[in-house]
């Protein structure tokens, strides 16, 4: 159901050569994506207010949980906490980057849909930043020397008419892009952060929160 | 394991569109995932507010009905959320409501070619008055030779262009204008048709308008379909005038060029002249197309009369008469440069057209002057 138009992101273009003279490391990069996914929770905040608005209630009531149906092929942000600990680098990373890939591509389909030219330009503004960490994901990749994932034969997503899809299915669709989106976000910091970390000797002290968000 | 929604309940009917005011009766029918699964217990929901229990009923054991009546305005555009819940409050299925009003209808509609490829319409949405939903505009269009109804593709904001292959033409890129021998109220109007038009078998409606150089109201000569000339009567001698012109290629003209003759034009007076056109009979219709845009100006004077005017001094520019700037700047340069390269009384208007084509930068200019053939 959830199907997406997605060939374009697979051929990403080349990651921006790295500064070899003086080379600080894939520590910077690693800060600035950390960064870019603090920037794209804030963003995200006002866009899915809005956006939750404009579905209308109970859609934007605080604890609606619908069940999620279509929304399988969504990639998954939670996961189970030693598992995540375990992941190395590349894993790690290329979890990242594979699913705000599919992510991306999702929401580029809300926007097509997307009924206000208020809602549209907020899905566009995001998508673009959303394309900037995907880019700044693959810095940090070929920084760790890590290749960028292709995508394998067949299991390339394309867009595929799916059967005939209820608006209101569509409705739920599109709160568990959102809501998953925003569970990546969260994730991601908590990812960047374990790579700084690790990246960096121990004397720069880096502290970890830990919340309580259903992991 | 979840329940899927569609193997648990569905909700008839789906995502409906109602006129406001209106009664809505809809089902919840329960698919029994388990088996055996009632509709004991369900309750609807209606953007998020339970709906009261006398408004459904259970037609039977799997099936609860609701009655909407006189329905409000859809509260958001994307629609009512309807929602069937179990017993336990999970939700079963769902059903976007479209209630609102009709839209009315779009006017101001025009539509434009320049280049016989790509078509632009225009038009103004119909006052939106309150209908709560999202209205979609839609062009259709048809061509003529084809005769069926085709959609246009693409849209660009709702009141914008919209493209599609397609009429119009740039005006005429060549204006002349010249005298008609000696006569001092008259002037010659010649143009070549524009050269996109070269191919296409239509006819021409023709219409010229002119005005006083110092005043904003336009005369308009009657259309004159069909014809190669024109005259303008009544004018003002000693007066310049700004003269625009439709103007068109006639099918059974051997000649790719047309002309009208100004009559009844003050002496001694510059004219401007623009030119343009509108194709009609196009495609064997009868219909006129669209007006082409102006053409470059170009301009003229008619003799000087011998017997008006103070002194016989031709040269002199007249003075005192409140005119727009440039045109006043432009004709004393003229004169100026005369009285150094030219005898006065010789003047003519090749000369002046041919210091116009000097003054001017573009080579193309240069072939503006023409020669005096009436």
């Amino acid at each position: 159901m959830l199907a997406c138009l997605c060939t374009v992101l697979w051929h990403l273009p080349a990651v921006p050569a790295l500064n070899r003279t003086g080379d600080p490391g894939p520590g910077p990069s690693i800060q600035k994506t950390y960064d870019l996914t603090r920037y794209l929770e804030h963003q995200l905040r006002s866009l899915a207010g809005t956006y939750l608005n404009y579905l209308g209630p109970p859609f934007n009531e605080p604890d609606f949980n619908p069940p999620r149906l279509g929304a399988e092929t969504l990639p998954r942000a939670t996961v189970n906490l030693e598992v995540w600990r375990s992941l190395n680098d590349k894993l790690r990373l290329t979890q990242n980057y594979e699913a705000y890939s599919h992510l991306l591509c999702y929401l580029r389909g809300l926007n097509r849909q997307a009924a206000t030219a208020e809602l549209r330009r907020s899905l566009a503004h995001f998508c673009t930043s959303l394309q900037g960490l995907l880019g700044s994901i693959a810095g940090v990749m070929a920084a760790l020397g890590s290749p960028l994932p292709q995508p394998l034969p067949g299991t390339e997503p394309t867009w595929a008419p799916g059967p005939a899809h209820s608006d209101f299915l569509q409705k739920m669709d599109d709160f568990w892009l959102l809501k998953e989106l925003q569970t990546w976000l969260w994730r991601s910091a908590k990812d960047f952060n374990r790579l700084k970390k690790k990246i960096q000797p121990p004397a720069a002290a880096v502290t970890l929160h830990l919340e309580a968000h259903g992991f | 394991m979840e329940l899927g929604l569609t193997d648990t309940a569905v909700i008839s009917p789906q995502d409906p569109t109602l006129l406001i005011g209106s009664s809505l009766q809809a089902t919840c029918s329960v698919h029994g995932d388990p088996p055996g699964a009632t509709a004991e217990g369900l309750y609807w929901t209606l953007n998020g507010r339970r709906l009261p229990r006398e408004l459904s009923r259970a037609l039977n054991a799997s099936t609860l009905a609701l009655v909407l009546a006189n329905l409000n305005g859809s509260r958001q555009q994307s629609g009512d959320n309807l929602v069937c819940h179990a017993r336990d409050g999970s939700i079963l299925a769902g059903s976007c409501l479209y209630v609102g009003l009709p839209p009315e209808k779009p006017f101001n509609i025009s539509c434009w070619s320049k280049n016989m490829k790509d078509l632009t319409c225009r038009w103004t949405p119909g006052a939106h008055g309150e209908t709560f939903l999202h209205t979609n505009y839609s062009l259709k269009y048809k061509l003529r030779w084809y005769g069926q109804d085709n959609t246009c593709e693409e849209y660009h904001t709702l009141t914008s262009p919209c493209s599609t292959p397609a009429v119009t033409t740039d005006p005429p890129p060549d204006v002349h204008v010249s005298r008609v021998g000696g006569l001092e109220d008259q002037l010659s109007v010649r143009w070549v048709s524009p050269p996109a038009l070269k191919d296409f078998l239509f006819q021409a409606k023709y219409q010229i308008r002119y005005r006083v150089e110092d005043s904003v109201d336009w005369k308009v000569v009657d259309d004159v379909s069909n014809q190669t000339s024109c005259r303008l009567a009544g004018l003002k001698p000693g007066t310049v005038y700004f003269v625009q012109g439709w103007v068109a290629q006639v099918v059974d003209d051997v000649s790719n060029q047309t002309s009208c003759r100004l009559a009844g034009l003050k002496p001694g007076t510059v004219y401007f002249v623009q030119v343009r056109c509108n194709p009609f009979g196009i495609y064997g219709s009868k219909k006129a197309g669209i007006w082409s845009e102006w053409s470059h100006p170009t301009a003229a004077s008619t003799p000087r009369s011998e017997r008006s005017g103070p002194g016989g001094g031709a040269c002199e520019p007249r003075g005192g008469e409140p005119s727009s700037g440039p045109v006043r700047r432009e004709l004393k340069q003229f004169l100026g440069w005369l009285k150094k390269h030219a005898y006065c009384s010789n003047l003519s208007f090749r000369l002046y057209d041919q210091w116009r084509a000097w003054m001017q930068k573009s080579h193309k200019t240069r072939h503006q002057v023409l020669p005096d053939k009436l």
